[in-house]
């Protein structure tokens, strides 16, 4: 499979200024999560811009999906129809007076027919969860509604590559987890999702892949865990290391050692120092069920709590989150869901995540991922 | 006052969903009857009337219409004063003396001074009444069926826009200015609201090179969606409409010699 984007020897500088790119090669695979790292004014954002033809690198070629980007209308047209840019200031981004008709500019600008234009409006619109929005003037919404709506405008022209420059600067924490939970729910539709931040918990906490950036070159590309866990490259790109690696690296300059690998979050920390210090879990294990919002009942799935004895409930993705609220589910999570409820079931309680599609198979992927690694046996059934 | 208060209204009133050829129809009539009809009498009944519309049907509250509309009162009411001392013909009705100069009010000017009064004000509630009850964008719709050029329509739906970034980005730069005592006095005033201007003339600037990207990153070929959904005519809404220009034409024609004096 090709590339989603490569970057060959990309040389760039600003009318007038100095180098700015000084010779980048990176690439990355279809459908991972990626974040491009790295202290203010180290490049990010030209990097990103050059993703779908706004800047045209001086020297080098950028490849989306194999191909080299041409610089022609027609060309850049099926570029950015590939490839969608979420900018960092919502704001920027938003110029029509309705919700609706700016994320109706894409597919309108593509030519598409009413009907389609209707269509694809309608359906990005519901999946960043703004149904019943569509008549609000842009300036009467919430930051983190801001930037949902340039996440929907960028969707309705089903790009196969998503480009975010900071997308969650100037959120506040819950927003911005929901935010980074909807660019997950996007991931598992089998996008290729690449984000700027200078967010260190974020990248190590959301990535698969992190590429360092520091002064116009790569300084480093690799899992997370390589990249923050390294003190020279962290300081020679002038980033921290997020703290819960900083607290495994102290216990082990202390020859603690909990674990061989980092613990990924909260979660494992919490599990891991459990273990060392031998304190044995000996109590019940709770089950994590799991409804799906498409084929669920509200009556059912109300039934279903009080029969298990469930004591939190989460939903995951747009569509269970509407489920929630028309079915008139009190929801105790919004975001980080699979990790809360498995913190849940090893205390020995019992949680129902709702959601839908193929975040169902993500569910029993991770809760299967952790057992394995933990040694816990923590059942999943689907009601 | 909230920059957006204007805005709020417009969405957010009892009379958001009526038809808004109707509204549009109903205020610009309202204010040519205004213009055209040669007493003071019958502005003045539109005025009242309209105000009542807007705040009895629209539900605007009764305050916030009130310091709208003392705005262009206030600038009217001094105009009629100077056009009361200043107007001749008819007969003297009184008569000040101020730093030795006399000035005279008479029958004539007092009549010209009222008939502004009460075309500004009937006029003025007439145009409210648009403002208040019809989103803009229903408005762009509106445009858009009567076969505005489209051109037109685009620049005035991102000028739409626009001008909330614009007042908020204004905004911000006076309280930076304000927290570092930029208006202490007359000349510090002055050369801070220079700097508010020049700032703000390349915020708009740079916003404008951004936004081209944004346009460009989602392939602009020179399309903006219209908006609005189509809206039905109500009959009741209709004939009330069609009763009320009729009475007020004809007001208009019966009253028209009337005159204070």
């Amino acid at each position: 499979m090709d590339p989603a984007i490569q970057f060959v020897d990309v040389r760039y500088a600003y009318p007038g200024g100095p180098l700015s790119l000084t010779g980048v090669s990176f690439s990355l695979a279809q459908g991972s999560k990626v974040a491009l790292v790295g202290p203010n004014g180290a490049g990010k954002t030209t990097l990103l811009l050059m993703c779908n033809g706004i800047l045209r690198p001086d020297e080098g070629e950028v490849r989306v999906l194999g191909k080299p980007l041409a610089y022609d209308r027609s060309s850049l047209r099926e570029i950015r129809k590939k490839v969608g840019f979420v900018f960092q200031n919502s704001e920027n981004q938003i110029f029509a007076p309705t919700v609706y008709q700016d994320v109706a500019f894409g597919p309108v600008n593509l030519g598409l027919p009413q009907d389609q234009v209707q269509r694809a409006v309608r359906h990005a619109i519901f999946s960043v969860g703004l149904s019943g929005y569509e008549k609000r003037p842009p300036h009467h919404l919430s930051g983190g509604e801001k930037k949902r709506v340039a996440i929907a405008g960028v969707l309705a022209m089903d790009p196969e590559i998503l480009v975010f420059d900071e997308p969650t600067s100037s959120l506040d924490p819950a927003t911005a987890a929901e935010i980074m939970d909807l660019l997950d729910e996007l991931n598992a539709q089998g996008r290729t999702i690449i984000i700027s931040t200078h967010d260190v918990q974020l990248a190590y906490s959301w990535a698969d892949e992190v590429v360092l950036l520091s002064a116009g070159s790569v300084l480093h590309q690799g899992s997370p865990e390589s990249v923050f866990t390294n003190y020279p490259l962290m300081d020679r790109a002038r980033l921290t290391i997020p703290p819960i690696l900083e607290l495994f690296l102290m216990l082990q300059e202390r020859n603690i050692s909990i674990s061989k690998t980092p613990p990924a979050g909260v979660l494992e920390m919490t599990h891991l120092l459990e273990q060392a210090i031998g304190c044995r879990r000996t109590g019940k294990i709770g089950q994590i069920f799991v409804a799906d919002a498409d084929q669920a009942t509200g009556d059912d799935t109300r039934e279903h709590i009080s029969r298990h004895a469930i004591s939190r409930v989460g939903a995951m993705g747009t569509v269970a989150k509407i489920f929630a609220e028309r079915e008139l589910i009190p929801l105790d999570f919004t975001y980080g869901v699979i990790d809360k409820a498995l913190l849940r079931a090893v205390l020995g309680e019992h949680t129902l995540i709702i959601t839908s599609g193929g975040m169902i198979g993500r569910v029993s992927r991770r809760v299967d991922e952790f057992s394995r690694e933990h040694g816990v046996t923590i059942t999943i059934s689907l009601v | 006052m909230d920059e957006h208060i204007l805005d709020d209204l417009a969405l957010n009133n009892a009379l958001s969903g009526t038809n808004s050829h109707l509204k549009l129809l109903l205020g610009i009539s309202s204010i040519l009857i205004c213009v055209f009809s040669p007493s003071f009498f019958t502005p003045l009944v539109v005025g009242i009337s309209m105000a009542a519309v807007t705040v009895g049907l629209a539900k605007i509250p009764l305050r916030e219409y009130i310091t709208l509309l003392m705005i262009p009162v206030t600038f009217a009411a001094s105009g009629a004063i100077v056009i009361l001392f200043l107007t001749g013909g008819g007969d003297p009705i009184l008569s000040l003396s101020l730093f030795g100069a006399t000035l005279t009010a008479t029958t004539g000017g007092a009549n010209l001074s009222l008939l502004v009064l009460s075309r500004t004000f009937g006029g003025m509630s007439a145009l409210f009444f648009i403002a208040l009850s019809t989103p803009m964008i229903q408005i762009f719709t509106v445009f858009h069926d009567l076969k505005f050029p489209r051109e037109f329509i685009d620049l005035s739906m991102m000028v739409y826009r626009l001008i909330f970034i614009f007042i908020g980005e204004a905004i911000a730069i006076h309280n930076a200015q304000v927290m570092r005592n930029g208006y202490n006095g007359l000349k510090n005033s002055v050369h801070a609201l220079s700097m508010l201007c020049g700032a703000l003339f390349i915020k708009a600037w740079v916003r404008g090179e951004e936004m081209l990207i944004a346009m460009d990153s989602r392939c602009y070929d020179g399309k903006f969606e219209q908006c609005g959904a189509k809206q039905t005519i109500g009959i009741l809404p209709a004939a009330a409409t069609g009763a009320y220009l009729c009475g007020c034409s004809v007001l208009a024609v019966v009253f028209s010699g009337i005159t204070l004096f």
